[in-house]
């Protein structure tokens, strides 16, 4: 190691170090350079104490502000929550039908319950609400199982169909096979296929089935096969078949009945929630 | 050129700061532009119009309405190729002035000039007050720049906002966060534009100058220094050249002896500096035609000035071709202004213009569109009638439209419903903002068609059952879809 020398072709000074006659120009870091890097780490220790990110074993260190991104997410859900709450409020605290009547309140419903329903609803029932032949019901059409005024729409989404919450709707078609013969049910699924026909009226007292369905399904169908809302008993006289219409279809849901189920919404979404979803399913076409 | 008299351009000194005032004609028509457009800019928001039977600000831009109000027009989104209309008038109006008078926008029109004519002025007011180096003058303009460009951004932002309310609004905080954003940010912008960058804007970041040249021609007028007058450039007390004394009398000598030679005399040019000193973009307009040159014509005001001054004619810096600064007079062509470039653009100038004021007399107060809901394509009811729905978004400009009419043509048997609505001749209310309904058209199973079939729906003012809006959109029926 020799001392530094001044250089007088560079104009620099050496920095004293010497192999084979050869010598090193004293360059060193810019200071600003230099300082950044001092900087950056400052920044990386201030980081790390406030930030998660030090695991151990078996935790990690939370960080002294205590952020994380789930609280993140909340705060903002919340701060969206807030920006609502004007509607919001008054939905929770008003009944179905008088939200119904305000034109503010109602366009607000329809708005949020299309998005609640697409995002819940839409996987069984379609994103048009139109269902799916042989699986769930059409929600824009006129027929209704469990009726399609406000109070009962509400009371379907709320609590929903042949589940374990206490309050849902709960019904069941007795399984017809172990009852009634392969020749009695087909007697009994041709008279039934003569209700939606409005001109066989005359004609199908004479059928061999009419008397199996009086003994067996007019207690429930009821004799003209109008149906029975307070059970979830399906209109037979229209011309929707949820499960098919064609004589092979109604055959094998006498002897084996298929029923349906749904989810109770309001532990779910909130009582608030299922009022929107309601106004916006009443307002699909089907609303009565 | 007598030595030691004249300095070479690039040895002279640049001027810093506020360019000498000069007066004159050019002066007075700038004048008098400065004032007339910033009045235009300052006074056009706080005038006000009724509208609809209120009064409102007569030109604003209400963002979150999205409405456009001129006076008595009001401009929705769907209007936006109007803008582009008018923004390919303004470019051709903007080639047409620059191809038959050169850069009179830059000159006279352009912000970048007004303002800075403006602070400008503002800067020769105070230097005048406290002297050219006293610090408590620096102050002042400051300050006054930092006011002024305050209130360009305040009334810029008045454009979006009531402008009566604005001030209050800003100051309690209930304006919204894009209010002050633009203000501060328009603050700043004015500020550095026009009391620090100034002409530098023109010089090295406007895009205007570097294309001017395509546009400029022979017969351009542009400001221009006749070189065959002024030359050789030299003190006052070295005798003018003698056959420039009487070139504008009755019998002029022989054009050719009006050009320079090399005798002990001077030109019409006395290098006095004052068209240098007083030019707002700090060149030497002797140079011939250049960038710099924003063509306001206040070196012709400075320069004849001095004419006056020494007693001589007017004109030897004058807007005039370029070709006419060697020439003399007897050897200039006049400038021709029926050429095919200006009356090119004089043509997109009409096409355009004719093409907005055709589109503004006949456009649609009516904004309306119709989707059909294809999931599912239709809906078959317990009846077995078979009904499509579609979603109709309606809105209109004016308020006399209350309740419009829903009916449908071209599908026998069919009837239609509106959501909002169970009244046997479907309508719904129509209040100033756009409506969204859900359309039912229902046909009773026997008449339902196989397939898609077109039909038409026709929306009437229930009032005066006037037609407001027609929709082509189809039906479809069961079994069409398979083959």
């Amino acid at each position: 190691m020799g001392e530094h020398r001044y250089d007088p072709v560079t104009g620099q000074y050496t920095t004293g170090h010497k192999w084979d006659g050869i010598e090193e120009l004293y360059t060193p870091l810019p200071r600003w350079w230099v300082i950044t890097l001092v900087i950056t780490f400052a920044i990386a220790i201030i980081y790390a104490l406030l930030y998660p990110g030090w695991p151990t074993t078996r935790f990690y260190f939370p960080g002294l502000l205590g952020w994380t991104s789930a609280g993140e997410l909340k705060t903002e859900k919340d701060a969206a929550r807030a920006a609502q709450a004007h509607w919001r409020d008054q939905i929770a605290a008003k009944p179905v039908s008088e939200i119904a009547q305000s034109e503010e309140l109602r366009t607000f419903a329809i708005t949020g319950g299309r998005s609640l329903f697409n995002q819940n609803c839409a996987a069984c029932h379609g994103l048009g609400a139109g269902g799916q032949q042989g699986q769930f019901p059409s929600l824009i059409d006129d027929d209704w199982l469990w009726g399609g005024k406000l109070d009962d729409i509400y009371l379907t989404i709320a609590h929903g169909i042949r589940n374990e919450d206490a309050e849902s709707r709960q019904s069941e078609m007795p399984p017809f096979g172990e009852m009634l013969s392969a020749e009695e049910i087909s007697a009994v699924a041709d008279y039934v296929l003569t209700l939606s026909d409005a001109k066989a009226v005359e004609g199908r007292k004479a059928l061999p089935g009419a008397a199996i369905y009086e003994a067996n399904c007019a207690g429930c169908h009821g004799a003209e096969g109008e149906g029975m809302r307070e059970m979830g008993v399906p209109r037979l006289k229209d011309q929707i078949w949820l499960y098919g219409d064609s004589k092979e279809s109604i055959v094998h849901q006498i002897g084996k009945p298929r029923m349906g189920s749904m989810p109770s919404w309001k532990p779910r979404l909130g009582d608030d929630a299922v009022k929107m979803l309601t106004i916006y399913v009443h307002s699909l076409g089907g609303g009565e | 050129m007598h030595s030691g008299t004249v300095m070479p351009t690039a040895q002279r000194a640049m001027r810093q700061g506020t360019p000498h005032a000069a007066s004159g004609r050019f002066r007075r028509i700038k004048t008098f532009l400065t004032l007339f457009l910033l009045g235009v800019y300052f006074i056009t928001p706080w005038l006000r119009w009724t509208r609809n039977g209120e009064t409102a600000q007569a030109v604003i831009l209400d963002i979150p309405a999205r409405r456009l109000y001129l006076f008595g027009l009001e401009f929705w989104p769907p209007d936006l190729p109007l803008l582009l209309g008018l923004l390919i008038f303004s470019a051709a109006a903007l080639f047409f002035v620059t191809a038959l008078f050169g850069r009179v926008w830059c000159g006279f029109a352009c912000p970048q000039t007004v303002w800075t004519d403006m602070f400008f002025a503002i800067d020769r007011r105070i230097d005048q007050q406290f002297g050219r180096d006293s610090k408590a003058g620096q102050w002042v303009k400051s300050a006054a720049h930092v006011l002024v460009a305050f209130f360009t951004a305040f009334t810029f932002t008045g454009l979006f906002i009531d402008i009566t309310t604005l001030a209050p609004q800003l100051i309690s905080g209930a304006a919204p966060p894009a209010a002050y954003v633009t203000i501060g940010v328009l603050s700043f912008t004015t500020y550095m534009f026009a009391a620090h960058t100034r002409e530098n804007i023109c010089l090295h970041m406007c895009p205007w100058p570097r294309f001017q040249s395509a546009l400029l021609d022979p017969d351009t007028l542009v400001v221009t220094y006749q070189n065959w007058r002024g030359e050789p450039r030299a003190r006052a007390r070295v005798p003018l050249r003698p056959a420039l004394v009487d070139m504008f009398s009755e019998a002029p000598s022989p054009a050719a002896s009006l050009l320079a030679d090399n005798g002990p005399y001077r030109g019409d040019c006395v290098d006095c500096g004052k068209c240098v000193s007083s030019c707002p973009t700090r060149i030497d307009i002797r140079d011939g035609l250049q960038l710099g040159c924003i063509g306001c014509g206040l070196c012709i005001d400075a320069c004849n000035t001095v004419m006056d001054r020494i007693g001589r004619p007017h004109g030897l810096i004058k807007m005039s071709t370029d070709q006419s600064a060697l020439l003399p007079p007897g050897q200039q062509t006049a400038p021709r202004f029926l050429r095919v470039k200006p009356l090119m653009f004089a043509f997109v100038m009409l096409v355009s213009g004719s093409a907005m004021a055709w589109a503004i007399a006949t456009r649609s107060n009516i904004d309306a569109s119709l989707e059909h809901q294809r999931q599912p394509p239709f809906v078959k009811l317990s009846d077995g009638s078979i009904r499509n729905d579609y979603t109709l978004r309606f809105a209109h400009r004016g308020g006399d439209i209350s309740s419009v009419g829903v009916s449908v043509e071209g599908l026998p048997g069919s009837a239609v419903r509106v959501s909002t609505s169970d009244l046997p001749e479907p309508a719904f209310l129509c209040n100033r903002r756009s409506v969204s309904e859900r359309v039912m058209i229902t046909v009773p199973k026997d008449s339902a068609p196989e397939g898609r079939v077109p039909v038409t729906l026709v929306l009437t003012d229930k009032g005066t059952h006037a037609p407001l809006a027609r929709f082509q959109t189809y039906f479809w029926g069961p079994g069409g879809a398979r083959p």
